[in-house]
């Protein structure tokens, strides 16, 4: 896709932006042979940080600081040490990742940063409190098949019940602004999330609810007397089984096939039959399903949620969304995964303080030397 | 804007303030109080959302005290009514309506003075407000130490602890705030003597939630536990509850360099009781967590979930319910405010602001020869207070407006036995803070 707008004929994919950027806004209205000198370096030190040089240069960097900073650091921490926070890393990155897709798809398919995405997410969380009393899941009493089946019930109308509401924020705040100017959508995102953060709010109270502890407490020893928590397994499990999933939906499936369509070019879909707005409508839904499994995850795994989770960890998806290529579904679920290894190692083996600084910073790094991304944007050409 | 149509804005603020004076207001108690007049006193304190549990038993405990005292003729011929008014917006104290709520209650010459506010933050915009006007302060549960005085400069001063020192929270250069709690900087070295002395613990790890308050707590306890003898096995770690859900590698991390158990700097609702429920599992269910006042709360023992008993925690304040003078005080309350929710830790506390302001009243009256004072007289009076019998005991003001006792009480979470008395328990009555101690730290 680099290679669009062969009038200017640039040659990166950075250059290319800096181009449709000038296109788009026609304020600089220079050609590229009247660029000053000093800017003109610019772009050149820009195209070539772009290119394939610069993922050399990042994939070096990368390789250093692991190399000369993190792992002395493991080595003197030890091996259980490491496998534990490894673990924590990987499962808090699976429900980073189920987020992510949600973000990554919509982006890809309407070019909307759907902020009301991370309320969603804990909406999955708030609705299946409720639930998992009804189906009789208590703390410390449920064990066995009832609580295998319980929890997969909770899970099941949990994930239809938010995919179902997400299809209707979509229908209410988004459909009728699809043609609006792009700030007006992004704004009714923005009340949306507001919207439901109000009524969890009003609902349950501005607290730190407790959700029931009701995976088993049990740990798996992994030698050197160390051992990691049969919940940790789970979570990482039950988010690669759905990321999984949902990869061959999105690759196999008619539905996943008109997706991906509508997503490359909305009105030469519609040209060969595909139903746009029906389309759109499934996108939503299944984001949101991932959403509300990765809420009730997110609840058996820490135990608390509270109304407002949801801007934060979607703050944070939306990151690893764009870390991994915005659009692109492995790239969100590999973004994921890396910003919860990060944070993970980050708060054990240095300041919990600079976590968020490290994060942003090789965020920074890597758009600089990859703009598109871990693994390259997918979004509508024009 | 014509000068036509501001005098009409103008009008209508007028009478907004008015009314929303009269909706807001609650009067305090009946009785059949004095025949010389009213005076007001203010009382501004969160009274809605998730904060309307350490309001309104607070309030409760002024309306009481107030009460009391018109039953019994007012104070010297006035009758006193209570103007209470809310700082809650969207359920969580604010700073902002705080300070209008101040102006509001400077609005009325008869309020001669306030107590409140509940939250350290909203004293630092209200005081200066209320100094401009000596409108005196009182306030049952703030414990920020920059209120009243500097904080050392091994945690920076008070300009890098909270952001203001006493200095610039007055701008005329003369006090007109003061509170009965104590201050925070004696909370972290209560919890540091408590795990060295008596716990026989020598190696921690702490962390803090990033604010003014957790950190401050945190510091002054790693700088008492380690003066002594004790070791803090990892650097402070700051943890920004916005991003943070996972505390299990700091915990992992502390396990890992021998820490024997976790203090804590921070309150509940930025998840500093999610650390304690994370320990399980990592370490023993026997090894302590402490904080401060941030956790002695009931949801502090819902978050803590099964991990709840053995936290430790202390709050600045005195336990009314080791006051065995309080005792009567107490039982009167009961007869009259019969709801659960009702009585909370600072409805005495309240109930003392109260007393304090009543008597300087008075005194301000009989300077003024027995007619209205102003607040300056009254702010004068309540300057002086030495050794005045409270419900709470003795309270002699220093010049900074600080009670002269640092009183410290510490208390442990554990499984509720129903033969004992417990400050808080969980709503079902599985978990409750019970009283352990209480030490006076004004010399330390």
């Amino acid at each position: 896709m680099g290679e669009a707008g062969a009038g200017l004929s640039p040659n990166s994919p950075s250059e290319w932006l800096v181009f449709s950027a000038v296109e788009k806004t026609g304020r600089l209205e220079r050609g590229p042979r009247d660029v000053p000198p000093g800017l003109r370096t610019v772009r050149q030190v820009r195209a070539v940080l772009g290119g394939r040089l610069g993922t050399w240069l990042l994939a070096i960097l990368a390789v250093l600081v692991i190399g000369l900073v993190v792992v002395p650091k493991v080595v003197a921490g030890g091996y259980g040490f490491f496998v534990q926070i490894l673990a924590f890393g990987v499962a808090n990155g699976a429900i980073f990742a189920l987020i992510a897709l949600g973000y990554t798809m919509v982006y890809g398919i309407i070019e909307l940063i759907n902020f009301a995405h991370g309320d969603v997410f804990t909406l999955g969380a708030f609705v299946s409190l409720p639930l998992l009393s009804a189906f009789g899941l208590v703390e410390g009493k449920s064990s066995g098949a009832g609580l295998w089946f319980g929890l997969l019930a909770v899970f099941a109308i949990t994930m239809l019940i938010i995919g179902v509401l997400n299809m209707l924020i979509e229908r209410v705040a988004y459909r009728p602004l699809r043609h609006a100017p792009r700030l007006a959508p992004l704004i009714t995102a923005v009340g949306m999330s507001f919207i439901l953060e109000g009524i969890m709010y009003v609902w349950r109270g501005a607290f730190n609810i407790h959700y029931p502890d009701l995976l088993p407490g049990q740990r798996l020893p992994i030698g050197e007397g160390a051992s990691i928590g049969v919940k940790d397994v789970l979570v990482v499990v039950v988010a690669v089984v759905l990321v999984g999933l949902f990869s061959i939906f999105i690759a196999r499936s008619r539905l996943g096939k008109a997706m991906r369509a509508t997503a490359q070019d909305r009105d030469a879909a519609a040209l060969v039959g595909i139903d746009i707005d029906q389309t759109i409508s499934a996108t939503f839904f299944l984001g949101a399903i991932l959403a509300a499994a990765g809420g009730i995850i997110f609840g058996l795994y820490f135990n608390s949620v509270r109304f407002d989770q949801g801007f934060e960890a979607g703050l944070i998806a939306f990151t690893a969304a764009v870390f991994g290529g915005i659009g692109n579904i492995p790239g969100a679920a590999l973004g994921g995964l890396i910003i919860g290894l990060i944070q993970a190692f980050s708060n054990a083996y240095f300041q919990a303080a600079w976590t968020d600084v490290v994060i942003f910073a090789i965020l920074i790094l890597v758009l600089v030397f990859r703009p598109t991304g871990l693994l390259g944007m997918a979004v509508p050409q024009k | 804007m014509s000068h036509h149509r501001a005098l009409k804005a103008s009008g209508l603020i007028a009478v907004a303030a008015i009314l929303s004076l009269a909706c807001g207001g609650s009067s305090g108690g009946g009785g059949n109080g004095g025949s010389k007049g009213e005076i007001d006193i203010g009382v501004d304190l969160p009274m809605s959302g998730g904060e309307a549990s350490n309001g309104v038993p607070t309030l409760n405990g002024v309306n009481f005290a107030v009460k009391q005292q018109n039953d019994k003729g007012g104070v010297k011929g006035y009758t006193i009514k209570v103007t209470s008014l809310d700082d809650a917006v969207n359920g969580k104290h604010d700073p902002q309506k705080g300070a209008q709520n101040v102006q509001q209650l400077l609005a009325s010459s008869k309020v001669l003075a306030m107590v409140g506010p509940f939250n350290s933050n909203v004293a630092a915009a209200e005081i200066p407000v209320a100094n401009r006007d000596s409108l005196s302060m009182i306030s049952p549960a703030n414990t920020n130490p920059c209120l009243t005085k500097q904080v050392s400069q091994d945690f920076g001063g008070c300009q890098n602890y909270a952001g203001y020192d006493p200095g610039s929270l007055r701008p005329t250069g003369t006090n007109n705030y003061f509170r009965v709690a104590g201050t925070d900087d004696h909370q972290g070295p209560a919890n540091a003597d408590n795990a060295y002395n008596q716990l026989k613990i020598t190696k921690v790890a702490v962390g803090d939630d990033a604010e003014a308050y957790g950190k401050g707590i945190a510091q002054t306890f790693i700088a008492q536990f380690k003066k002594l003898g004790g070791q803090v096995v990892l650097p402070l770690q700051d943890f920004d509850p916005n991003t943070t859900n996972d505390f299990r590698t700091f915990l992992r991390s502390a396990q890992n360099a021998g820490a024997q158990g976790i203090y804590f700097g921070g309150t509940d609702s930025n998840k500093a009781c999610i650390v304690r429920s994370q320990m399980k599992g990592i370490f023993p269910d026997t090894a302590p967590f402490m904080g401060g006042d941030g956790i002695v709360t009931v949801q502090c023992l819902t978050d803590a979930a099964t991990a709840a008993p053995g936290m430790y925690g202390t709050t600045a304040t005195k336990d009314a319910d080791q006051v065995p003078d309080a005792r009567a005080t107490i039982d009167a309350f009961h007869k009259q405010y019969t709801g659960n929710i009702d009585y909370g830790s600072y409805t005495i506390p309240g109930y003392a602001c109260a007393q304090l302001i009543m008597n300087a009243i008075g005194k301000a009256i009989d300077a003024n020869n027995g007619s209205m004072p102003t607040r300056k007289q009254v702010l004068e009076q309540l300057g002086k207070t030495s050794n005045f019998g409270s419900v709470l005991g003795p309270v002699t003001f220093d010049k900074n407006g600080d009670n002269s006792q640092q009183i410290m009480s510490l208390y442990k979470s554990e499984a509720v036995d129903s033969s004992k008395k417990y400050l808080e328990t969980t709503d079902n009555k599985q978990v409750g803070w019970i009283f352990v101690s209480a030490k006076d730290y004004s010399t330390s």
